[in-house]
This record gives structure tokens, C-alpha cells and sequence, in this order.
């Protein structure tokens, strides 16, 4: 009768979720021990060896300043870095919107076009970039070129499948008023489908370009050229002090192209009609 | 009748010059100068990518076939990327909830807050294999200075977002749990987690996916696994053998993908894992 009166759910009961609770953290944290141990890791040589960073930064600080006047060419790789990255963006969109429409099933001309492009799409997205780079450099050499290319290519798995997706999602119905007038397959491309992803596109290519731009940094390390590349060779010739200024203006280019990136973006988005 | 027809014509015509989008005219100019200003810095060259071209394609045939046997001695660096990524999502994980807290005006102290955004921010500037290098020359390779740079990385993007989410937690929330006498740490647990649980742990998911290719990248640098096998590999010119790398880790990757998906939206509509 009493048990009648306060049936909860077993499941339910404070004392079984707790104990639940503590199953799965110590599973968790289990695992997470297991696999450090695995590893050969350990965590308090992070605080043992602290000396080991206390020294780097001894010998990082302070950062070679007068490297940025002593040695311009720094500036003409800052600059490389970036135009990597704003020319991978900028072809990497163009290209992935016609891929786009072969692969949106509303824009596409056969559904087996549409398959093979996605999946061609799919493919790219899992090929990590740098293996694209090591490829490259032997293909185009060794420079900023090859570290654009594969910074495009990079971009085409992640653009392509955005801009299908947001071809898809269109609304029908201008496309249906547009196809009713006796447009071409074309026109009703260029004034029923454009107009309506333009503000994804553009969204999705200011994205990707603060994407790409970390990106650049890190292909340089591989012979990328670019900031990345002086970054690295600092640090192999164990010239921290240069090291550490090169850091600082990655950071500084970085947080400086996101500010100007956000103010063409507003710009764009701020005025009426600019996107048709 | 020829004036009517060279109108109409006229009319066709400018229907479709590029006249149409002379109020682009000024933006477009500025657009190309800028493609012309970096494809001059980037080294961008036709000659060398037709060329390029030929010598990738016949590079292809070089790479093929992978070599199957290289197949056994690839699946322990494979299991030492992901095992990278596993551990170190979990604990960026965990370690973003503190700096959440710490970086959102509702919990911590002004000064901390400052600070902490500053740290989060700075963080966010450097890309994570400058941070693997740095690691690599204080505690030397291995898949542990991996682990850490990974986690960094973690903290970056979600004590970002741990941050913001609970900056906006409706205030009445947090004063009606405050109005039981609940003590600070209460208020965390009872006001604060709840909210940002369920978006913490969907974020965490699409961070795994993020750690996995950061993971591959980062053993090309000196974190082992399936990225260093693939460098040493390229490196040695066996190219048969880095294809097989290639292989592995295209399917790592995939994998990743297709279960932080799957989990990410079963979080998303359940609000829990299990």
C-alpha cells in the first residue's frame, strides 16, 4: 500500500541517478587516465619539468622587436600569408558554387552528377590539408603557391557542401514565377536561386577566410611560405627571441584581418539590395 | 521599321552588357586590384600549375597501389591520434567550464574577467600547431605536448563559448537559486551548469571532429600517430606506403565525422549522451 503511495520510477530515484552519475565519471575519468598512462604522459612533469618553459620564456623574452625594421622581408611574408588566404578564399567560393549547383538536387542536371559531386565533396572534406600540401609541394613547388592551392582545395569540401545545402533550402516558389515567364535554366539560376543564397555565401566566405588565414600560418611551418615559414625557421635555428616576434605579429595580423573582415562584413550586409 | 528593329535590338543589347552593373563598378575594380595585389605575393603562376598539373597526375600513379601490407604497423599510430583527441577533448572540455565561469561577468570578478578574456582571445590568435612548437621545445615530442596543445585549443573555442552562454543566463534564474541561501558554488552547480551543460557537451562533439584533424596535423610536427607516419613516409619518398597513411587517416577523419554528427544531434535532441 505504501509502496503504491510513492512509486517513482526506479530510474528516477535520487540515490540510483547519483549513483549512475558516479559510474559514468569514473568511467570517464578512467579512460581518460588510462589513455594518458597509455601514452606514457605525465601530467605532473608538466609542473616538474615547469623549469624547462620557465627557461624558453627566459630565453623568448624579450621578443626581437627590432627584427620588424631590421629584417623587411618579415612584412612581405605578413602580406603573402594573408593574400593566401584571401585568394584561396575568394577561388575556392567561386569554384564551390559551381559545384554546388551540379550538387544540389534543385539546381542539378542529373541526379547521378548530383551523387558524384557530393560525394567528390565528402571525400575532400575528410583529406586533411597539409597531406594535399605534401602533394603539392612536390607538384608545384616548394612557396606560397602550393600552400594556396591546397588552402583552396580545403575550402572547396567545406564550401560546397554549405552552398548545396543552402541551394536546397530555397523557396520554390520565385523559381516556379521565374520558370513561368520562359526563363532558361540559367536565368532562372542567376535571378531565382543567387539572390535568395547571397547572404549565406557571403556569410560563409567571411567564415572561411578567418578560417583560412590561421591556416596559412600553419601551412608555412610545412613550406608554405608566408609568416608560418619564418616562424618555423626561427625556431629551428633556436632564435626564440625571433620566434617569439613573429608570434606576435601573427597575433596581431590575425586579430587586425578579423577587424577589417567584420567591417567589410557590416558593410556589405548593411546596405540594402548590394547582393543582387 | 529598321529604327523599330535596331531599337529592339539596342534594348536586347543592353540587356545584357555589364552596364547593368556599373554600380558594382567601383567595388569590382577594388576586388580585382586586390586579387592582382595577392596573386603577385602569393607567387600565383600559371606556367608552374599546368606543369604542376602534369607532374600531380603522374605523381598519382607513384602512390598507387598503397601498400597493404604497411597496413598492421599503421594501426597503432592510429590509435595513438585518436587516443590524442579523445583525451584531449574531455579535458578542454572540462577545463573551458572553469575559464567559462572565470571569463563571464555574472560569477567572476571584474579583473578576472578582463583577464581571462584576454588569455582566451590571445589564445584564439595563435593557431594550434604554433602552439604544439612551442610545447615541442619546452617538454620535447610526443603525443603528450599533442595532448596539451590540443587542449589549449579546446579552452580557446569553448571557454568562449561556455563564457558567453552563461553571461546569458536569465538573471532571475541565478537570484532565485541565490534567494535559498544558496552559497556560490551552489549557485554553479544548481543555476549555472544546467544551463550550459547541453551546449557544452554538443560543442564538445564537433571539437572531437575539430581535435581529430588537428590531431593528424599535429603528428606531422612531432605528436606521433598516423600525421608523423604519413611525413616520415612522404619524406623517405615511399610514396606507396603514404598513401596507405593517406588511407588511414581519410578514414579517421571520416569516421570522426560521421559519430560527432550522429552524437551531436542526438545531445541536441535530448539534451544528454546516453
Amino acid at each position: 500500500m505504501n509502496e503504491a503511495a510513492v512509486s517513482v520510477p526506479r530510474a528516477e530515484l535520487p540515490s540510483v541517478r547519483f549513483r549512475r552519475r558516479v559510474v559514468t565519471a569514473l568511467i570517464a575519468s578512467g579512460s581518460v587516465i588510462a589513455s594518458l598512462v597509455y601514452m606514457k604522459a605525465d601530467p605532473l612533469a608538466l609542473f616538474r619539468d615547469f623549469h624547462y618553459v620557465a627557461n624558453l620564456l627566459g630565453e623568448m623574452l624579450p621578443p626581437n622587436i627590432a627584427l620588424l625594421w631590421h629584417k623587411p622581408s618579415l612584412w612581405t611574408s605578413l602580406l603573402e600569408t594573408i593574400s593566401m588566404a584571401f585568394l584561396a578564399t575568394l577561388g575556392g567560393a567561386a569554384i564551390a558554387l559551381v559545384m554546388a549547383l551540379f550538387g544540389a538536387a534543385n539546381t542539378t542536371p542529373h541526379r547521378g552528377l548530383r551523387l558524384l559531386v557530393r560525394s567528390l565533396l565528402a571525400a575532400e572534406r575528410c583529406t586533411p590539408n597539409f597531406a594535399v600540401l605534401l602533394v603539392l609541394l612536390i607538384a608545384v613547388g616548394i612557396g606560397p603557391f602550393a600552400a594556396m592551392l591546397s588552402l583552396l582545395i580545403g575550402s572547396l569540401g567545406m564550401f560546397g557542401k554549405l552552398f548545396a545545402d543552402a541551394i536546397e533550402q530555397v523557396d520554390p516558389g520565385p523559381l516556379d514565377a521565374i520558370a513561368a515567364s520562359g526563363a532558361s535554366r540559367l536565368q532562372i539560376i542567376r535571378y531565382g536561386v543567387l539572390p535568395q543564397v547571397a547572404p549565406s555565401i557571403v556569410a560563409n566566405v567571411f567564415y572561411a577566410f578567418d578560417v583560412n588565414l590561421r591556416a596559412a600560418v600553419a601551412l608555412g611551418i610545412f613550406g608554405g611560405g608566408g609568416i608560418g615559414f619564418e616562424l618555423n625557421v626561427a625556431r629551428s635555428l633556436l632564435r626564440y627571441k625571433d620566434m617569439l616576434a613573429c608570434l606576435i605579429l601573427v597575433v596581431i595580423m590575425i586579430t587586425v584581418m578579423e577587424r577589417v573582415a567584420d567591417f567589410f562584413r557590416r558593410q556589405i550586409f548593411s546596405r540594402e539590395g548590394v547582393l543582387n | 521599321m529598321t529604327r523599330a528593329v535596331e531599337r529592339s535590338f539596342a534594348v536586347r543589347w543592353r540587356d545584357f552588357s555589364l552596364g547593368r552593373y556599373r554600380r558594382h563598378l567601383r567595388r569590382l575594380t577594388l576586388l580585382a586590384a586586390l586579387v592582382v595585389l595577392a596573386a603577385w605575393r602569393a607567387e600565383v603562376n600559371m606556367h608552374d600549375l599546368i606543369t604542376g598539373l602534369g607532374r600531380g597526375l603522374s605523381m598519382v600513379g607513384l602512390f598507387l597501389p598503397p601498400k597493404w601490407d604497411a597496413f598492421p604497423e599503421m594501426i597503432e599510430p592510429a590509435f595513438v591520434t585518436v587516443l590524442i583527441a579523445a583525451t584531449a577533448t574531455p579535458i578542454g572540455a572540462l577545463c573551458s567550464i572553469l575559464f567559462g565561469l572565470a571569463a563571464s561577468r555574472n560569477i567572476a570578478p571584474a579583473w578576472l574577467r578582463a583577464a581571462t578574456r584576454t588569455a582566451i582571445a590571445l589564445e584564439r590568435g595563435i593557431p594550434e600547431i604554433v602552439i604544439l612548437l612551442i610545447l615541442v621545445a619546452a617538454f620535447g615530442i610526443g603525443p603528450f605536448s599533442g595532448v596539451v596543445a590540443l587542449v589549449i585549443g579546446s579552452i580557446g573555442m569553448l571557454g568562449k563559448l561556455v563564457g558567453d552562454a552563461i553571461e546569458e543566463i536569465d538573471p532571475r534564474t541565478v537570484e532565485s537559486v541565490a534567494c535559498t541561501g544558496a552559497s556560490r558554488a551552489q549557485i554553479i552547480r544548481y543555476a549555472m551548469l544546467p544551463e550550459v551543460l547541453p551546449s557544452l557537451l554538443a560543442n564538445s562533439m564537433f571539437r572531437f571532429e575539430v581535435n581529430i584533424r588537428a590531431s593528424v596535423l599535429l603528428g606531422a610536427v612531432g605528436a606521433g600517430g598516423i600525421g608523423y607516419e604519413l611525413s616520415t613516409a612522404m619524406s623517405q619518398v615511399e610514396y606507396n606506403k603514404a598513401a596507405t597513411a593517406a588511407l588511414v587517416s581519410f578514414a579517421l577523419v571520416m569516421a570522426a565525422e560521421r559519430a560527432s554528427d550522429h552524437l551531436r544531434s542526438k545531445v541536441l535532441s535530448r539534451g544528454q549522451l546516453a
